[in-house]
């Protein structure tokens, strides 16, 4: 989800359920498909003390929604420097593979499905908000309109479906924006919350290389009360893909991007 | 440098390292430890002792290529720390003030391939717990608590071909095993037959020259990951020699030397990993042909697995040799603990982590018992509280260290 802003407002619909809501995450897509996408990203932690963590990364995507490649490289605090993340989608609407590079073992960590609800490197996403969205792993409907900031969305809802492997959330619904169908904010539920458990904001929209792209994400742990704020810097998008950026070599070479 | 010197510039670095200093490629970190000891083996082991360690790394890349260097200043009050300055290949018996734990490049040789030089650390094996294809890579245990692997300074060959990742390491030059001070608290030699009141003199024997080769081919097919490693040559884990034939008489008893020697060893292991439900479980085996008389054969086994809870992760793993070798297990270092029974639990929390280890000897029922919490004062600063307590038979690798239970506390600074 974070990996990329315009891939946030491109929530496919799901076959059959809410024709509308399908037609409307199509053509968002459409528009804001990008073969690839590179930044730097400058996260805040605040937990419900107030108190403050600082984290850096280097974010790296290629292809798109169900065949999305992501690499993130941790750039700062110490202690989290050199930590990677891989993950790649797989065909059929499965829940991708990912990993997690520990520069301290010198090696990977696979990430086994069930532990997709953890905590990402101590941040208020989980490793399931890492994934790139797949609409084929969701049933979408169109609820109504609503304003945001100031603009008019589209409220649709997304269940997941079980083909779609296991997931952390019971619902999302999304809020996009009507006149360039972009994404501006997702109220994630858990299985059983009647309220939203997360809530992620997108903002600071701008147009790059011809695309538009929120600057500034923010993942909010509505329960826990802490959030996470990513301001998106260099960003880049269809830029020449350095071979093999997307493979274990790679997630395993110490130093490496 | 004295030590006295070295510990009070770790000390005022600590205090005065500017916050936050941050340089394009430069990590490292400040910390001070210390240790306090509730029994004590002989008159010669301190109640408290004091660890400071002055860590600096530079990341550079250069085109495609990568350069890391790094240097590690240290003070140790105790017997641990040697009088030799600089060790560059870490080869002594005791851990020098200054040491290089990395200094290599990376080089590209084609998209998929990459020949790595100079001196690095590595890590194989799948089963974190205790894993046969890492066991044999060098460690330092002057604290024995502590599983700190040495760098070695190697060539290595690591690609990628669809599937299949392949890795070939070649090691010119033996790096050996660190063992604590033969004696003391952490490593009584009780169970190695050696009489009571027995002074053993170490002899900083040279370890050869000629290091070891290997070679790894790992897979990954869909939820499974599967591997194969082979090696040869001189195993770095010492063998003691105690030389009775040279001993002499003491006011406690006898004061014998002991030197060391190194054994070639061939090995060639399997490793299995399957996502099953919530858990990962880990399969390895190994076997070790030596034809020395001390060592003999080994065929290890370790079975792993690991399921996360929330922000935690809790990892149970089994491991045992099935052939009994020649001589006391505990003098063998890499298989020492074996058979055992390893259960860790580690959990991020908002404000740092904590973790529980719980290492069970399945041979004398001894154990150990290890806990620590690290608390993020800030981004940069870290308290962090801990103890490790054996406990059990004294015949057992753990119960043998009763007299190291101990409690610790660190501050560390990083930038």
């Amino acid at each position: 989800m974070i990996l990329t802003a315009a891939f946030l407002s491109t929530l496919c619909a799901a076959v059959g359920w809410g024709a509308d809501a399908r037609a409307l995450l199509k053509e968002s897509e459409n528009r804001h498909r990008t073969r690839s996408q590179q930044y730097a990203g400058e996260l805040t932690v605040v937990n419900k003390d107030g108190k403050v963590r600082r984290k850096g990364w280097k974010s790296f995507r290629e292809g798109y929604a169900g065949d999305a490649r992501n690499l993130i490289r941790f750039t700062d605090p110490p202690e989290v420097k050199g930590v990677g993340f891989l993950s790649l989608a797989r065909p059929g609407g499965q829940n991708p593979d990912q990993w997690l590079y520990l520069p301290s073992m010198k090696r990977e960590r696979r990430i086994a499905a069930q532990d997709r609800d953890a905590s990402f490197v101590g941040t208020d996403f989980n490793y399931e908000d890492m994934e790139e969205f797949d609409h084929e792993k969701y049933k979408v409907a169109l609820q109504g309109e609503q304003s945001v900031d100031g603009h008019p969305c589209y409220v649709i809802t997304a269940i997941p479906l079980e083909k779609g492997g296991k997931s952390v959330y019971e619902k999302k619904i999304l809020f996009l924006r009507k006149d360039i169908l972009y994404l501006l904010r997702e109220d994630l539920y858990r299985k059983g919350d009647k309220e939203p458990t997360k809530r992620f904001i997108l903002s600071d929209l701008q147009q790059i290389d011809g695309h538009w792209v929120a600057r500034k994400m923010e993942m909010s742990d509505l329960k826990k009360g802490s959030r996470t704020t990513v301001l998106l810097k260099e960003i880049a998008f269809d830029r020449p893909v350095v071979a093999n950026r997307f493979t274990l070599q790679n997630l395993n070479r110490e130093g490496g991007d | 440098m004295t030590r006295q010197r070295l510990g009070a510039c770790l000390v005022l670095l600590l205090l005065i390292v500017p916050a936050p200093l941050r340089a394009q490629g430069v990590s490292g970190y400040v910390e001070e430890k210390a240790f306090g000891y509730a029994e004590r083996s002989n008159s010669r082991d301190p109640w408290a002792l004091g660890w400071g360690t002055l860590f600096s790394k530079w990341e550079e890349k250069v085109g495609e290529t990568q350069l890391t260097a790094s240097v590690r200043g240290e003070w140790i009050t105790s017997d641990e720390q040697g009088s030799r300055v600089f060790d560059p290949a870490d080869r002594h018996i005791r851990r020098p003030p200054l040491s290089v734990p990395d200094l290599w490049l990376r080089l590209p040789l084609a998209p998929a391939l990459d020949l790595q030089l100079g001196r690095f650390q590595l890590g194989w094996g799948k089963t974190d717990g205790y894993s046969p294809a890492d066991a044999f890579l060098p460690r330092d245990f002057s604290d024995p608590f502590s599983d700190e692997k040495i760098s070695l300074w190697a060539v290595r060959l690591s690609g990628e071909d669809g599937q299949f990742r392949y890795e070939a390491v070649v090691s010119p030059v033996t790096t050996p095993w660190r063992l604590p001070v033969l004696g003391s608290r952490n490593a009584p030699l009780t169970a190695a037959g050696v009489p009571a009141g027995t002074v053993v003199q170490e002899v900083d024997t040279p370890p050869p020259w000629a290091g070891f080769a290997a070679l790894r081919i790992l897979a990954t097919f869909g939820q499974w990951d599967l591997g194969a490693w082979g090696r040869f040559g001189v195993r770095p884990a010492p063998l003691l020699e105690f030389r009775f034939d040279r001993a002499t008489p003491g006011p406690t008893g006898l004061s014998v030397p002991v030197e060391r020697r190194y054994a070639r060893e061939e090995a060639v292991g399997i490793e299995l990993s399957r996502i099953i439900g919530s858990w990962i479980v880990r399969g390895e085996a190994a076997t070790l042909f030596s034809r020395d008389r001390d060592l003999g054969n080994a065929l290890i086994g370790a079975l792993s697995a690991e399921k996360g809870f929330g922000d935690g992760t809790l990892l149970v793993t089994l491991a045992g040799n099935a052939i009994t070798p020649p001589v006391d297990t505990s003098l063998l270092y890499d298989r020492a603990i074996l058979p055992a029974l390893i259960t860790a639990w580690n959990r991020s929390e908002e404000w740092g982590e904590w973790k529980l280890v719980w290492s069970a000897g399945l041979s004398h029922g001894d154990g150990l018992l290890k806990g620590e919490v690290g608390y993020n004062i800030s981004d940069v600063w870290k308290l962090t509280i801990g103890s490790e307590l054996p406990y059990g038979s004294e015949d057992g690798p753990f119960g043998a260290l009763h007299a190291a239970k101990r409690v610790h506390v660190a501050l560390r600074r990083s930038w």
